[in-house]
């Protein structure tokens, strides 16, 4: 594991955004599970309840797959990367309407794209041989 | 050129793409139309140049790379000599400058590659191990991410993407709505009385 980019990357991601997820959890007392403004994760990033399970869901995925072959964590780190792209697109537009319902603001919009690309980088770009990164 | 380096300048690529892309919006339409092919060449040029082992194009690469800054500078100059407020409201500093920065880094990267290569001493096509690999790829994907948010939000684009009556400028919207804001404000051409 140590020397796949992608399944290093997916594990340390993976248990980041399983502990991100539990973690927004304490700052949500009272937020609707659909809520457009919730509660603040390190005073900076915003989250409601549904997003805090979406980052667990996303955290295991990551995860799982990075504990278990280079192939998998290829794949699952490209998907989500993917995903997190559009997200981040989205949460541009989503933003202070009443359709945010994974409550996201500006650094939220920040994270998922640094995510996405550098998930993106690494799930299509790494691991294409037998070692780890293509030169 | 280390895949470190190669992965930063597909980053820089992709939020400058990302940037031009979005100033296509509110633009006149001879500019929109370059803008527009330039955002999806540079994105589709970022997105090739980690997927492949090498770059893709080079020479062409610092060309497109470099002749968007001439000719911003060439805009800016026409609409402050025309008085031209069409041209002038697309001209606006953010993302145009962080747009500038990004292919100002990749430019520099590209020449100075290109001058290895001539003088015949390409720098080592170095692997870095893994860790090592990632923890650079993040702290890249951070601080283009950082700078094409923001970017993104200051075009026209962006200003439609968030509520009337919120323009203050702060990188994080308010989370109060100011009062009587409704989500169908966001559909209609704004008179930009309130700013």
């Amino acid at each position: 594991m140590a020397t796949s980019p992608n399944r290093l990357l997916g594990v340390i991601f993976g248990a980041v955004y399983v502990l991100v997820g539990l973690l927004g959890f304490s700052v949500t007392n009272g937020v609707g599970f659909f809520a457009t403004e919730g509660g603040l994760l390190l005073g900076l990033f915003e989250v409601n309840i549904f997003h805090n399970v979406a980052h667990v869901l996303i955290g295991a995925a990551l995860l799982l797959a990075g504990i278990s072959n280079k192939r998998a964590a290829r794949a699952v780190n490209s998907t989500v990367g993917f995903a997190y792209l559009v997200l981040g697109f989205a949460g541009l537009l989503l933003v202070g309407t009443s359709l945010n319902i994974l409550a996201l603001n500006a650094a939220d919009n920040v994270l998922h794209f640094a995510s996405a690309v550098v998930l993106l980088a690494v799930g299509l770009g790494a691991d294409k041989r037998a070692t780890g990164v293509s030169a | 050129m280390s895949a470190i380096t190669r992965t930063w300048i597909s980053f820089a690529a992709i939020g400058t793409g990302l940037i031009h892309g979005a100033l296509v919006i509110g633009a006149p339409l001879g500019l929109g139309i370059p803008l527009a092919i330039l955002g999806v060449v540079e994105f589709g040029w970022g997105v090739l140049a980690f997927t492949r082992d090498t770059l893709p194009a080079p020479r062409a690469a610092m060309v497109v790379a470099v002749a968007p800054l001439i000719v911003w500078g060439l805009l800016v100059a026409a609409a402050s000599t025309l008085q031209s407020p069409a041209l002038a409201s697309v001209m606006d500093v953010v993302p145009w400058g962080v747009a500038a920065i990004f292919q100002l880094f990749v430019a520099s990267i590209l020449s100075l590659h290109a001058r290895r290569v001539r003088e015949g001493r390409p720098a080592a096509r170095t692997v870095p191990g893994a860790a090592r690999y990632l923890t650079a790829l993040m702290v890249g994907g951070l601080v283009v991410s950082a700078l094409t948010t923001p970017a993104l939000a200051a075009t026209e684009a962006g200003s439609y993407a968030q509520p009337h009556g919120e323009h203050d400028g702060s990188f994080t919207p308010q989370r109060d709505a100011p009062d009587g804001d409704n989500v169908d404000d966001l559909f209609t051409i704004p008179g930009h009385n309130g700013h």
